[in-house]
């Protein structure tokens, strides 16, 4: 029963990459955020209203590491928003082994958006979903779907969550 | 001069090619509005008929700031009504939708039928024959106000004004035309947005109406050639102006105006890692690609490639206003064309490719009109002064002097 018994190592690497995950958003080194997921990655955003009810609808849906690395360029080239930053608070990690080189995750987080004028707002709270998988001695996610509590957006939703 | 007499609001003498900034801020105007606007002579889109499939099936929405129930009786019809208790007026449903024998409020246990008629009060007769409702209480006087409301091809709109014209009047031939053309076969709800801006929920109306922006603040647009006007397209409107399309042909495209100009809106040397993204299926043969359908006052029906959505713009006082969004595929879609659209769905909403800026554009106007005298006025004058269908240019604003139209004849300004 090798799955139900986490490897250290493992556990360790997943924080990590929850870490880091935080810091490139965070930080704004959105450039480096694509590199944490696979090439054939699912992230996704949605509502608790969507997610509860099955409706297929996301509010962002990257289907490819590809389709990341677009969202950065919109960000960075393309869209028109109000500069903003976030600052994530994760916790409550749940890490369920499935095989060796991969892991299923749950974790909370919430995020305070700070906008240019020095407004701050709790701006998402929900759940994080993962798929992490071990890719050349490299944690990665393969999916990480972000189940937002509320149906409401403020204003628009540009930084991925 | 009587106070009581005088006008809110005295409209510029240059009429609809100015509006005044006033209006996007003054409480009275506003309250004015949920008067004779949102319980004016005019049709509110309620909900898609696909949402309460079967009896029983409800679904709450919002006409202005009144909560209303749409519910589908068990004789399959559907009736609208606001969702208050005739009792004391508590909020009798809070859920979004499900599926219910009967609504009974939770303050003292008034049960009202599928049809919004009170059937059951508790204690009526009092207890031990003392108490209760005096004897010539009569439930039949006490039911939930109802909504006039109309199914035309899927959709439900309600009105609270028995002087609203008949549904198809009201829209005018063209407005029924896109609806026709869109709800041709049953629709499948994908799922909900809501989004909330911060500015009156009128400059999110001009803003869903307006071409002359969509090209330009939406870069994404204009980069990756999805919306530009050297397209063949154009505006039309019914009603006055009241109501309006704005369409484009993307296979229709011509080089040159936007190249070289300076809008900051075609980026240079910029391509997709990704380009499955933009990947689309001609599903009307009018070759129309992008067609945004504005119906007074607060519905908008959008075609942008693949993606098929209602959008409902819901008033919460002067400064703010939250957009629901209704995203939809039809029930025979291949599995092929159900991916595209939910992948184009990236394109829309308040995270959208395309759509982000105007949840924030209108908050950008809602700062800077901020301490506007009562002279200040937004121009205009793109395309000239008239109100006109054209297909010669969608460099104009006439699709906003129609709504000013609109606004102007109810309000009584
Ligand atoms: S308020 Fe509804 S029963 Fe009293
Ligand atoms: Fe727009």
């Amino acid at each position: 029963m090798t799955a139900s018994i986490l490897n250290d190592t493992l556990r360790r690497q997943i924080e990590d990459l929850h870490t880091r995950y935080i810091r490139t958003i965070d930080d704004d080194r959105l450039e480096e955020w694509p590199a944490l997921f696979t090439e054939t990655c699912l992230y996704k955003i949605t509502t608790r209203e969507n997610y509860d009810q099955g409706l297929p609808l996301a509010v962002m849906e990257c289907r490819s590491r590809g389709m990341l690395v677009d969202r950065v360029t919109g960000l960075r080239r393309i869209n028109v928003y109000e500069p903003q930053r976030y600052s994530h608070q994760v916790s409550g990690l749940t890490v369920e082994q499935i095989d060796e080189r991969t892991a299923s995750c749950r974790s909370n987080y919430l995020v305070v958006r700070t906008t240019g004028d020095g407004s701050m707002i709790l701006f998402s709270a929900g759940i994080y979903l993962d798929r992490i998988v071990l890719q050349d001695g490299c944690t990665l996610f393969a999916e990480r779907v972000v189940v937002a509590d509320s149906r409401r957006i403020e204003t628009l939703l540009a930084i991925p969550l | 001069m009587n106070p009581a007499t005088e006008p809110l609001l005295a409209w510029p003498a240059e009429g609809v090619t100015r509006a005044p900034y006033r209006v996007m801020s003054d409480l009275e105007i506003y309250r004015l509005e949920q008067e004779r606007i949102f319980r004016g002579p005019v049709w509110h889109y309620l909900c898609l008929e696909a949402e309460i499939p079967e009896p029983g099936a409800f679904r709450t929405t919002m006409i202005g700031e009144t909560p209303v129930i749409v519910a589908r009786n068990k004789d399959g019809a559907v009736h609208a009504f606001v969702n208050r208790c005739a009792h004391k007026g508590a909020m009798l449903c809070l859920e979004a939708r499900g599926k219910r024998q009967a609504f009974t409020c939770v303050y003292h246990a008034w049960t009202y039928d599928l049809t919004g008629a009170l059937r059951s009060v508790a204690f009526q007769k009092g207890v031990n024959g003392k108490g209760g409702m005096p004897p010539d209480f009569q439930l039949a006087d006490h039911g939930l106000e109802p909504v006039r409301s109309v199914a035309f091809e899927g959709l439900i709109f309600g009105t609270f004004s028995e002087a609203a014209p008949p549904f198809e009047e009201y829209l005018g031939p063209a407005m029924v035309a896109q609806i026709r053309r869109v709800f041709h076969k049953p629709v499948e709800v994908l799922g909900y947005f809501h989004q909330v801006m911060h500015n009156n929920w009128k400059l999110y109306m001009e803003n869903s109406r307006d071409p002359y922006h969509a090209t330009i603040l939406h870069a994404f647009y204009t980069t990756f050639k999805l919306n530009r006007l050297t397209m063949e397209g154009g505006i039309t409107l019914e009603h006055g102006g009241w109501h309006s399309m704005n369409f484009s042909k993307g296979a229709t495209m011509r080089q040159g105006e936007y190249e070289g100009t300076g809008i900051r809106s075609v980026v240079e040397g910029i391509g997709l890692a990704d380009p499955s993204l933009l990947e689309s299926r001609q599903e009307f043969a009018d070759g129309i690609t992008v067609a945004i359908q504005s119906i007074f006052p607060t519905c908008v029906h959008q075609q942008i490639y693949n993606t098929l959505a209602l959008r409902q713009v819901v008033p919460q006082g002067p400064f703010q206003a939250e957009l629901h969004w209704t995203v939809f595929g039809y029930k025979d879609d291949d599995a092929g064309l159900r991916n595209m659209r939910l992948k184009q769905a990236n394109l829309i909403g308040p995270a959208g490719f395309v759509s982000m800026e105007d949840g924030s554009v209108g908050e950008y106007v809602q700062r800077g009109i901020a301490g506007t005298g009562t002279d200040s006025n937004a121009v205009i004058e793109m395309g000239g002064r008239e109100i006109a269908s054209t297909t010669a240019s969608r460099a104009t604003e006439a699709t906003i002097r129609g709504f000013w139209t609109g606004y102007r004849t109810l309000m009584g300004f």
